[in-house]
């Protein structure tokens, strides 16, 4: 499964990172980031389900901290 | 009653900052960036949308630099307490109010040394130069107030901010009495920190504040807590805002504060200050015209000043003048020293006070005109003494 999965510290991150998107044609969703991808977060994460890699990038060149990728198939 | 007592909290409050309190403490008053369900999203939403508002309203590109805290005094003391050391030195101006003042007395216990720079009315550049002169090589912060919370009269902010990028000081104005009322935009200046009221100019509800961090360099938060971020971690984050904000955030008042800020945005603060410095100078002009009135400054205009007006009548202290205007013409003004004595000791009005009158959107010429009358009787008072009964 392809990653779909943006995972941050918080949910601050999280929304900016969301209206990034949305000004990008890319909708997303926040979720609470899964436990057993939590590690030493109780954060937030973005669940994209298409155009992952450019929604990436867009939150890269943005300068928008992230922890981290994934996948998940329950959302 | 008629209110001028705005620049102590601005009132009435528009009708949006009512309905979004209410609507946050009604239908939506989750935890905010805590949870996952969609209550505590919409919550942490409303928090994130103030957060939006606010940097677009004072022109800075992250909406994570604007931290909100209780009032600008806890924005303040963020600033002085998380940055200075022993062996720093803070140059701040002689309009300063007691929330720099105090906690820069505080400081003193732990080495910290603080000068203070003389305004000199309506000359910058004098103004500037007393800030340079009191430079020294281990000068750390120079802390301004944007507009005397007393006498209205602004400082040169942008002035001295880049007169403190040139020595590499980290400058911080305090914006309570500016804030919403004249434009600021930290992109265009070099202003590291900006701390500000939520209740003033910006119409939220009291209990807010706002520090907005324009610089790379930090300070040490004051609180540390729960933030809803990297909990198995046992240090305070780093990242913005969470560094600053623990515990649970005030969602009714940010509610509010989201819809004061997004009801100034829609005015613009140039044009509110435009109409409140209109009432002003009528203010000034018919005081100007009652004998028994002292007027501490010049007419008020928006490059010198914010809308506020202070005054005293000859024969009363402030504190008489403010207990008749309520009791006997139902109008709300502050009288006394405003919590900020350097600038009365500055105004040589530290002994009897002023009576201050600031206007808010809701300020109408008629109410202007009434007040000006009311002044105008009082004077006429023939033994100001004996008119004033203060009932317990």
């Amino acid at each position: 499964m392809e990653n779909n999965l943006i995972i941050f510290d918080s949910i601050t991150p999280v929304m900016k990172s969301r209206d990034l998107l949305k000004n990008h044609r890319i909708s997303s969703r926040i979720v609470r980031t899964p436990a057993k991808l939590r590690k030493k977060s109780c954060g937030y994460s973005l669940y994209v389900k298409n155009g992952f890699s450019d929604a990436l990038k867009i939150i890269k060149d943005n300068n928008v901290r992230y922890i981290g990728t994934s996948a998940v198939d329950y959302i | 009653m008629i209110y001028f007592d705005n620049g102590a909290t601005t009132f009435p409050k528009p009708e949006c900052v009512v309905r979004a309190v209410n609507g946050a403490l009604k239908y939506y008053g989750a935890n905010p960036g805590r949870s996952g369900h969609n209550m505590s999203l919409k919550a942490s939403e409303t928090i994130y949308n103030c957060r939006v508002n606010c940097a677009k309203l004072f022109g800075i590109d992250k909406p994570e630099n604007i931290i909100f805290t209780s009032n600008c005094t806890v924005a303040l003391n963020t600033v002085i307490k998380g940055l200075l050391k022993s062996g720093d030195h803070v140059i701040i101006s002689s309009l300063e109010h007691n929330a720099v003042v105090r906690p820069l007395e505080f400081m003193k216990n732990y080495g910290v040394e603080y000068s203070i720079a003389d305004y000199v009315p309506y000359d910058d550049e004098k103004t500037i130069d007393n800030f340079r002169k009191l430079i020294k090589s281990n000068t750390r912060l120079v802390i301004c107030t944007h507009a005397s919370n007393v006498f209205g009269v602004k400082l040169p902010v942008e002035r001295i901010a880049a007169l403190c990028r040139i020595y590499g000081i980290l400058f911080c104005v305090d914006a309570a009495q500016s804030a919403g009322v004249v434009p600021i935009s930290l992109k265009d200046t070099c202003i590291d920190f900006l701390c500000t009221a939520g209740h003033k100019g910006l119409y939220g509800p009291m209990g807010t504040g706002i520090l907005v961090i324009n610089s790379e360099e930090t300070p040490e938060s004051l609180i540390q807590g729960g933030t809803g971020s990297m909990s198995s971690c046992r240090r305070q984050p780093e990242m913005l805002p969470d560094k600053y904000e623990s515990g649970t955030p005030n969602l009714p008042g940010i509610a509010g504060l989201n819809a004061g800020v997004k009801f100034v945005l829609q005015r613009s603060p140039g044009k509110i200050e435009k109409n409140e410095m209109m009432l002003a100078q009528r203010m000034y002009d018919r005081l100007s015209n009652i004998k028994k009135v002292k007027l501490y400054t010049k007419r008020p205009d928006s490059k010198s000043f914010v809308p506020v007006i202070s005054f005293n009548i000859d024969g009363y202290e402030s504190e008489q003048t403010a207990v008749l205007l309520n009791d006997r013409f139902n109008i709300a003004v502050r009288a006394g020293l405003h919590c900020a004595p350097l600038a009365h000791e500055f105004f040589h009005t530290d002994e009897i006070g002023t009576v201050r009158a600031v206007m808010s959107v809701f300020s109408t010429q008629g109410q202007i005109e009434y007040f000006a009358n009311a002044v105008h009787k009082i004077s006429d008072f023939k033994n100001p003494s004996k008119k004033v009964a203060i009932n317990i």
